[in-house]
């Protein structure tokens, strides 16, 4: 159980800091794209201010929608288990995707994250639940060579 | 020593009296009630008001409070959540003309903006509103139904400001010119366009200010010469601006505040070549209504539920006193009618047109 919740936990603190990190970019590229120079200090301050601010946001979006989609692609790997990685990759970014479909919907502003505005952004965005589908099957069930895996010296 | 208590006491209640923003106690008097979500007034020369309903109904009020609807065809009218009508305005030659301007959400759920219209209003009750004619479409049509400005007001020369949003989704629009999401535009009252606008190119020429977010705000100011703004910025970050021809507000690329979600919008509060604000709320009041009274600006709050004064030096605006939080109600619209009396509008389903006494 504590190998399930430490794996989960990791998940989500992986996922909400890639995706922190990435609506930073898109962010940023909008207001470069009219003309105004951000240098690299001044967008070193706005990640981490959004990793600060932001992140825990998306973790709060994350916990709920990676526990339901990650239930439902454990019920799935049972059946299919050759693919379980998979299950959980394709079961975190279609989770993501789809709560930000709803988040949208029920939220008084059409799109509550700015990144979400652009299809790359919303993929890109989505692809952070399939990462943390990645990380927690990695360390719930690591496949054989991976536990062989040695560490870097 | 008892009476030392009290000198004491009342030194205290003059010293808290005396400091800025100090909440001061004014009489208010209920008008009408039951108008649902009324959101800008004007009052009539022979007597009572003209009340726009953001449901689309526009609403005559006695004096006495008593209501009748006024007739008004919209037909392309677009209303639900932000979306709706919102600004009354009466022509400044009201009294010969009888014509007012309407500004609304027109077109549907996929693709509406704002539209302004005018008509004239019938010479007695029951009213109705007819030759209706529309002036302004702000263009692209979008989707969504946030951010329409449609504050507006007359300057001296007779011409039209009509303050617009930015859609919510299109911030960046707000700093490109060929648009009128995040603008400030000037009209003539027929929908032409004056010749010494700022800007002569041919996609949106009625700009006059841009880099604005959701105009709720906005007066002219005949003693200073001056036009007042406000605008909702997103978390934190709602501003107070002098507004000039050409200027540019900075949205998205200068703010105090910050995304809903808590990322940065833009790194920067203020750029060269940015206007900046005379004064920022953070965290957010969501400011309202803005309304001149006796050279100063009172400021109603949605968020805040209360009213603020402001009081004019060097060119700026210092936050004096605050009024009706006791109330506990969003505050849509604060009006003072020719006669110089003030007048809110509370934002609820059961909203209400409320007299204040200002002290």
């Amino acid at each position: 159980m504590l190998r399930v919740l430490l794996a989960f936990f990791i998940a989500v603190v992986g996922a909400a800091l890639v995706g922190s990190v990435m609506q930073t970019q898109f962010n940023l590229a909008e207001i470069t794209a009219l003309s105004v120079s951000v240098d690299m200090p001044t967008r070193m301050n706005t990640i981490v201010h959004d990793l600060l601010h932001f992140g825990p946001v998306f973790a709060a979006m994350l916990i709920p929608t990676l526990l339901i989609a990650f239930m439902i692609a454990w019920l799935v790997a049972k059946r299919f288990t050759r693919f379980e990685r998979w299950w959980f990759i394709v079961g975190g970014g279609l989770g993501l995707a789809t709560a930000f479909i709803i988040i949208d919907s029920l939220a008084p502003m059409p799109t509550l994250i700015a990144a979400n505005r652009t299809t790359l952004g919303f993929v890109l965005m989505s692809a952070t639940g399939a990462f943390a589908g990645w990380i927690f099957d990695r360390l719930w069930h690591p496949q054989a060579q991976e536990l062989n895996e040695e560490l870097p010296k | 020593m008892i009476r030392l208590w009290g000198y004491l006491a009342m030194a205290l209640v003059l010293v808290v009296g005396a400091l800025p923003g100090a909440a001061a106690t004014t009489k208010t008097t209920v008008i009408a009630t039951d108008l649902a979500f009324p959101w800008s007034m004007a009052a009539l020369p022979e007597g009572g008001f003209v009340v726009t309903l953001r449901g689309g109904q526009l609403i005559y009020v006695a004096p006495n409070g008593n209501q009748q609807p006024i007739e008004l065809s919209l037909p392309d009218l677009y209303a639900t959540a932000q979306a709706g009508l919102f600004e009354v305005l009466l022509a400044p030659d009201f009294s010969s003309t009888r014509e007012l301007v309407l500004s609304y959400a027109c077109g549907s759920e996929a693709a509406n903006n704002t539209c302004v219209v005018k008509g004239t209003l019938s010479a007695q009750a029951p009213y109705s509103v007819f030759n209706t004619q529309n002036i302004f479409t702000a263009l692209p049509k979008k989707a969504g139904a946030a951010h329409f400005g449609a504050r507006m007001t007359w300057l001296a020369d007779n011409t039209l400001l009509v303050a617009l949003g930015d859609g919510f989704v299109h911030r960046e629009q707000a700093q490109q010119l060929d648009n009128h999401l995040g603008k400030i535009v000037r009209i003539h009252r027929d929908g032409s366009t004056p010749n010494d606008n700022p800007y002569k190119h041919s996609q949106a020429s009625q700009i006059f200010s841009y880099g604005h977010r959701n105009v709720q705000g906005l007066i002219y100011d005949e003693q200073r010469d001056a036009i007042w703004q406000h605008e909702h910025g997103p978390k934190g970050g709602d501003e107070l601006n002098k507004i000039v021809a050409g200027g540019n507000y900075g949205w998205p690329i200068a703010t105090y505040g910050i995304d809903y979600t808590g990322a940065k919008v833009s790194p920067f509060n203020q750029l060269p070549g940015v206007k900046a604000p005379l004064y920022t709320w953070t965290p957010s009041l969501a400011p309202a209504g803005l309304a001149l009274y006796n050279g100063d600006l009172l400021v109603s709050h949605l968020v805040g539920r209360r009213l603020q004064r402001f009081q004019y030096s060097n060119d700026s605006w210092t936050l004096t006193d605050e009024y009706l939080s006791e109330l506990g109600q969003r505050i849509r619209a604060v009006y003072t009618s020719p006669d110089n009396e003030v007048y809110v509008l509370t934002d609820s389903a059961e909203g209400q047109l409320i007299k204040v006494e200002l002290p």
